[in-house]
């Protein structure tokens, strides 16, 4: 039974601690997610158990995916709180994800918390943002209360942006218990942009 | 009418429920699906599950109870098991055949008043080519237990598992199974499935999900699309035809399996006689 991480992916050291399953190997019921090729760690290992793979792709997609809130802020969101989680595949993998969405090398250095945000970020709402990021992912409350009182932000986008960091951080824990690898293509885009 | 009902009405779907009590075995078959063998995780489906999931599946309109492994009459409980059952459902149980002695047969003396089959494989007419594919002493053991069997008034099949070649002996081995007391009526023949240690050992025919006939099949590691579908190759479970890890409440599976049916092209049907 071949691996999916084998081809074209840098394992974390040691390997994915799942097997990943492939075209060959995916179960019936989520067959047609491999149908277009490798569909990624994620797929590849939820697919272990097939019942989830319907309930879930959908939650993370809404969540994570396009809706009323700016790509580049929810980029932001994700990328910062991937960083600070320590979520190697996250990270890196949204790296590539926040330069296509129009991110700049030094706001993402930033995020990645190889930079001070306070030098990347002029806007103030999106350092507020970050700060929020970083209260909500550690879950402080007395970290929480002062980050919210400087987000100027409605009840609806603070709903949608802490799911997005609790949602981001269930994936953070996920990827890197089961040490999901980084894909080739991401690693060759980060070698290019020297991050 | 639900879609189950349906399914099963229109036998899209197979009205036997299948179980894998246990992946171990006393034999080592060269073509084993399940790589089964005397030193293999047991893997076992505990008594009281198989029995609620039995009644689960009659409730939902199953018609059939299918009992395989690895060898079910190593599982210690499973003659009781068996008669439980036997008031549930209808019961077909695999078996290899070669562990009904004396108090074995005692103990499953009563299943001769039950609802309860046992379809025993026999693949050669001849004792060494039997034996080389199965084991040593393999066929004296089958050939013995079987009259033993009948003799409870439990009845009793041959399955028989062909090679490519094989074929020529089947006139051969048909005379021995009605020497033995089992009719053609009972007499079972099946491809190799080029699955588990047949695939790695090169044998037997590919089959696709499509040429399988869909029995919903409940093992420790989940449900699956067909007995032949919870296969084992180099150590590793094959989830190709997996269809669910949660096997409670039955109806999860259940959902799954029609789910895949309704995705099933157009007059799809076993084209392997694999059964």
């Amino acid at each position: 039974m071949r691996d999916a991480s084998e081809p074209g992916a840098l394992p974390t050291p040691g390997g994915p601690r799942v097997r990943l399953l492939d075209a060959d190997s995916a179960p019936l019921l989520v067959r047609d997610h491999f149908a277009g090729g490798d569909p990624g760690p994620i797929v590849a290992s939820l697919a272990q158990v097939p019942e989830l793979v319907g309930p879930t792709l959908p939650f993370l997609g809404a969540v994570l995916g396009p809706s009323w809130i700016p790509l580049r802020e929810k980029e932001i969101v994700i990328l910062r709180t991937s960083a600070v989680m320590g979520c190697r595949y996250c990270t890196d993998t949204h790296t590539v994800v926040a330069l296509d969405s129009g991110l700049g090398r030094d706001e993402v250095r930033a995020l990645r918390g190889d930079l001070p945000v306070a030098g990347a970020f002029s806007d103030a709402y999106e350092r507020a943002l970050i700060s929020w990021c970083d209260a909500v992912a550690f879950g402080i409350e007395s970290d929480i209360r002062p980050a919210r009182a400087a987000l100027d932000a409605d009840d609806a986008r603070v709903v949608e942006l802490t799911l997005l960091v609790a949602t981001t951080v269930m994936l953070n824990r996920y990827a890197t218990a089961l040490g999901l690898p980084v894909s080739v293509d991401a690693r060759a885009r980060l070698a290019e942009e020297a991050l | 009418m639900t879609a189950l009902a349906t399914a099963l009405a229109d036998e899209s779907l197979g009205g036997r429920v299948w179980f894998y009590t246990n992946y171990h075995c006393n034999l080592t078959c060269s073509y084993c699906l399940t790589e089964s063998g005397p030193k293999v995780a047991r893997r076992e489906l505990d008594r009281a599950t198989v029995l609620d999931l039995a009644r689960e599946a009659k409730d939902l309109g199953f018609s059939q109870i299918g009992i395989t492994g690895g060898e079910p009459f190593l599982v210690t409980d499973l003659p009781e098991l068996l008669a439980e059952l036997a008031g549930v459902l209808p019961v077909l149980v695999l078996t290899n055949g070669t562990l009904f002695q004396r108090a074995l047969l005692d103990r499953i003396a009563p299943l001769g008043d039950a609802d309860v089959s046992l379809q025993i494989s026999l693949d050669h007419p001849d004792p060494v080519a039997n034996d080389v594919m199965r084991g040593p002493e393999n066929f004296r053991k089958v050939v013995e237990a079987v009259p033993a069997l009948l003799a409870l008034g439990i009845a009793v099949r041959i399955a028989t598992t062909l090679e490519d070649g094989d074929a020529d002996d089947l006139p051969r081995l048909c005379i021995l199974h009605r020497s033995l007391g089992v009719g053609d009526e009972d007499h079972v023949v099946r491809p190799i499935l080029r699955r588990g240690r047949a695939e790695t050992g090169d044998m037997g025919v590919r089959a696709r999900y499509l040429d399988l006939p869909p029995e919903l099949t409940i093992t420790a590691d989940g449900a699956f699309w067909s007995p032949f579908a919870p296969t084992v190759r180099g150590g590793s479970l094959d989830t190709d035809l997996l269809l669910s890890r949660t096997v409670r409440p039955l109806q999860r599976p259940v959902d799954a399996m029609i789910t895949v049916l309704s995705g099933r092209p157009e007059g799809a049907d076993s084209t392997l006689n694999i059964r």
